[in-house]
């Protein structure tokens, strides 16, 4: 229904730009569209519609129709659906028009386009490199399928130049790519004036594998395994969205009680990532009891997973259709003992904690994110919402479990990182709350409907609620059970840019501490 | 301050006794074993491994697994026809020399880093052994593109479970103050002039740790356009840490090898 009406009104509004639609998957609509208004088909749906630009990518379809395909995704928020607009660029033009004016949130990805396509985005406001650093040379394009995913390009000598804020008194701080803390590598080059924070670049992709070539040609099995690799915090949920997609395309309903074990595990990992950030947010305020007490609740929640599936970090527990096996069953009663320990616990620390005056005086006011730039460049997750956007993956793109679980959305408002870490701590609370509900009410039956073989040349979406926030991975198989396209767009993708507003008047000092109520991923950013 | 006192009590200690005393049995997934008897090498799981890292003599009617390049997920287990391919819970499995790791040997070739000369060498197993003695190691963690598995499983190390400082172990924040570097993750294009810049502000002697198997061999990422097939194509490894990602008692184990402390 929502489909023809959308096709209606974009058809009376571009008359004749609009070339073809497909609806498939219950709610994805596919629209392809002359590229030349593809400027202001974008800015009306996100700015008159109000969808957001959720993931955007290219697609070397050459081998299909003789062209490249870029996807703009937009998301219905309100109903749970996808509105995919497409456009086909011709290969002897390589280039495409730029939405970035209109569409803020387009900016990385039309970088990234160009980084792995060769396609030029005509009218971007800083078309710079993203995913390539100074060493990559011109001509290479890993992501055309005429690149061969074992060729080493030669290193190139070329510079790439940070923006610079040229001033009175401005000074430039660099830092990284290895740093101090045990994290990931990432560079950050700070502009200052006295303390003040004026600017903030950061240059990442520094751990960047080529994972969207690599599974191209892979078979959907192995691609699994790749996809818990992504991140290592967020293994299980960036492998859910993964075999949501490959479900959807072999049309499989999975069964309710494996539906139910991935309830379990989501907010079980969402459980042990929220209180490893507040124990980042304790140690980085130098509040040591409270962060040890938070690292043992984080053991205990390890416990759990080492109890359950025997791999701390959920690897392996996923298969194409279900869980590999009933992990909850006989389990029960220690699960609930476990999670009541440190749901006490944790009341408890948080009682203390917030009891701290000098500890508030850190978090309060610090790194405001506003819901402008927030809404603007489509933060997700924890961030979003306590910068007072009301969104959560499991409230709209609902599947048979969530249906029947109860939980609210966190409501915050500030932006600040005290906000943020309000939201993971009421988080927390409603993790454990989800687990014991689905205890509760989840049916016996089996767990596992296998897939064998999937139809070559269908897509869908697969879309998570992860720890960080929302998880888009869109897959389009090939031939003999293989993956042709792998699109992945982790939530840290989407919060980077925002984190670098959010430090910007803060000083240099209070940046981990910033950073970490973020806890973005580098390899879940750079891939 | 009440409170925190009440709190510091009720938990005096819950540091486990590692490597001293051995776990308690917990039903975690250690390394993957074939048995020989059992097999009937008909290469399922040669095919479908995601990281190759089973290999199959046809010839000599031999299999074996690549520790190095294994990510332990279980699937030859699983799709094991007569039940040869078992996991068991086996985690100590750092090793100093890559080949003792693996089914069939490598050779690393064409890495400008050399090995360390003679003389670096007994100077270092002196001070392998005033290490021992002075129970005190400076640790620079390095992440050359791991998936950040790794890097949560080390900052675990120093969680009030394990404690490494109890054994003389800690992290710092430099490598020019480090004996050892822990490197984690494939050396992505990108992270190469980084770690070898790393490799050389860190004063001689040092030791290289290489933990995980993105490190080892690559893993499950090898061979890509922008990845290497493990940090010793770049630098030189003392230990080599399998596991994806290695438990931290199992990184706990690798270290204290690499000084000698545990056989």
């Amino acid at each position: 229904m929502i489909d023809i009406e959308i096709n209606k009104k974009l058809n009376e509004i571009f008359p004749g730009d609009i070339l073809e639609s497909l609806s498939c998957n219950a709610n994805e609509l596919y629209i392809t569209v002359n590229p030349v208004n593809i400027l202001g088909i974008c800015s009306y749906i996100n700015c008159e519609m109000g969808y957001p630009l959720v993931s955007m990518f290219a697609n070397d379809e050459i081998s299909l129709c003789e062209n490249y395909a870029i996807y703009y995704v937009f998301a219905n928020r309100d109903k749970g659906s996808f509105l995919i607009i497409k456009t086909l660029i011709d290969p002897s033009k390589m280039s495409f028009k730029s939405i970035t004016g209109k569409v803020h949130a387009a900016a990385r990805y039309e970088r990234e386009i160009k980084d792995l396509f060769g396609l030029i985005p005509l009218g971007h406001p800083n078309p710079k490199r993203l995913v390539f650093h100074g060493n990559w040379p011109d001509e290479s394009f890993p992501l055309r399928k005429s690149f061969d995913l074992k060729h080493k390009p030669h290193f190139a000598k070329k510079t790439i130049s940070f923006g610079k804020v040229i001033s009175e008194g401005v000074y430039e701080i660099p830092v990284g790519p290895v740093h101090a803390g045990i994290i990931e590598p990432g560079h950050f080059r700070f502009s200052v004036a006295g303390e003040p924070i004026i600017n903030l670049e950061a240059q990442l992709y520094f751990v960047h594998k080529g994972i969207e070539k690599m599974c191209e040609g892979e078979s959907i099995e192995k691609c699994l395994y790749i996809s818990e690799r992504i991140s290592g915090d967020e293994s299980f949920t960036n492998s859910v969205a993964y075999c949501q997609a490959i479900e959807k395309i072999a049309k499989i309903k999975i069964p309710e009680r494996a539906e139910f074990t991935r309830v379990i595990f989501a907010e079980l990992e969402r459980l042990t990532n929220h209180l490893g950030d507040l124990g980042g947010i304790c140690t980085d305020v130098a509040y040591g009891f409270a962060a040890f007490q938070f690292t043992m609740m984080k053991g205990w929640a390890y416990g759990i997973a080492d109890e359950l599936c025997g791999m701390r970090f959920l690897r392996s527990v996923n298969k194409l259709g279900g869980v590999k096996k009933d992990f909850i069953a006989g389990k029960e009663l220690k699960l609930i003992d476990e999670l009541g320990k440190i749901r006490t616990e944790l009341r408890d620390t948080v009682d203390i904690m917030k009891s701290n005056s000098l500890f508030i005086d850190r978090v309060e006011h610090t790194g405001l994110l506003s819901k402008k730039i927030a809404t603007d460049l489509n933060a997700v997750g924890p961030a979003a919402r306590g910068s007072g956007i009301r969104y959560d993956v499991r409230k709209v793109f609902i599947n048979e479990a969530y249906k029947q679980l109860e939980f609210i959305i966190p409501e915050h408002n500030n932006g600040d990182v005290n906000c943020r870490m309000n939201v993971k701590i009421e988080e927390c609370y409603q993790a454990i709350d989800l687990i014991l509900q689905s205890l509760e009410i989840m049916p016996w039956g089996k767990v596992l409907e296998p897939i064998h073989a999937v139809a070559p040349y269908q897509f869908a979406f697969g879309i998570t609620e992860s720890p960080r926030g929302e998880n888009i991975h869109w897959v389009m198989t090939g031939e003999n059970n293989t993956i042709f396209r792998y699109k992945i767009r982790t939530p840290s993708f989407c919060n980077w840019p925002a984190l670098c507003h959010a430090v910007k008047g803060n000083i240099v000092p209070d940046f981990p501490l910033i950073n970490k109520s973020f806890n973005l991923s580098y390899a879940g950013n750079d891939l | 301050m009440f409170k925190i006192i009440k709190k510091i009590i009720k938990y005096p200690r819950v540091t486990q006794n590692y490597p001293k005393y051995p776990l308690k049995s917990i039903p975690f997934i250690g390394k993957p074993e074939i048995d020989l008897e059992k097999c009937t090498r008909c290469g399922e799981c040669v095919k479908r491994c995601p990281s190759y890292a089973i290999v199959l003599d046809k010839e000599a009617n031999d299999i074996g697994i690549n520790y190095d390049e294994c990510v332990f997920c279980s699937l030859c287990e699983e799709v094991c026809p007569v039940g040869a391919a078992q996991m068991t819970t086996q985690f100590e499995l750092a090793q100093k020399d890559r080949n003792n790791l693996r089914k069939s040997t490598i050779v690393i070739e064409g890495r400008s880093i050399l090995d360390q000369s003679y003389e670096l060498v007994s100077s270092e197993l002196k001070f392998k052994i005033k290490k021992t003695f002075g129970r005190s190691l400076h640790i620079r963690e390095v992440d050359s593109g791991s998936c950040n598995g790794c890097d949560s499983e080390i900052n675990a190390m120093s969680n009030p479970f394990n404690d490494i400082e109890r054994l003389g172990i800690n992290f710092v924040a430099s490598p020019r103050h480090a004996d050892m570097l822990l490197v984690t993750g494939t050396a992505t294009r990108n992270m190469q002039r980084a770690l070898v810049k790393t490799y050389n502000a860190t004063p001689d002697p040092k030791l290289v740790v290489a933990v995980g198997a993105c490190a080892c061999s690559g893993g499950i990422f090898q061979n890509t356009y922008a990845t290497s097939n493990g940090i010793d194509c770049i630098v030189p490894v003392d230990v080599y840490i399998p596991g994806c990602p290695p438990r931290p008692q199992a990184i706990i184990y690798g270290i204290l090898k690499a000084l000698d402390r545990v056989k």
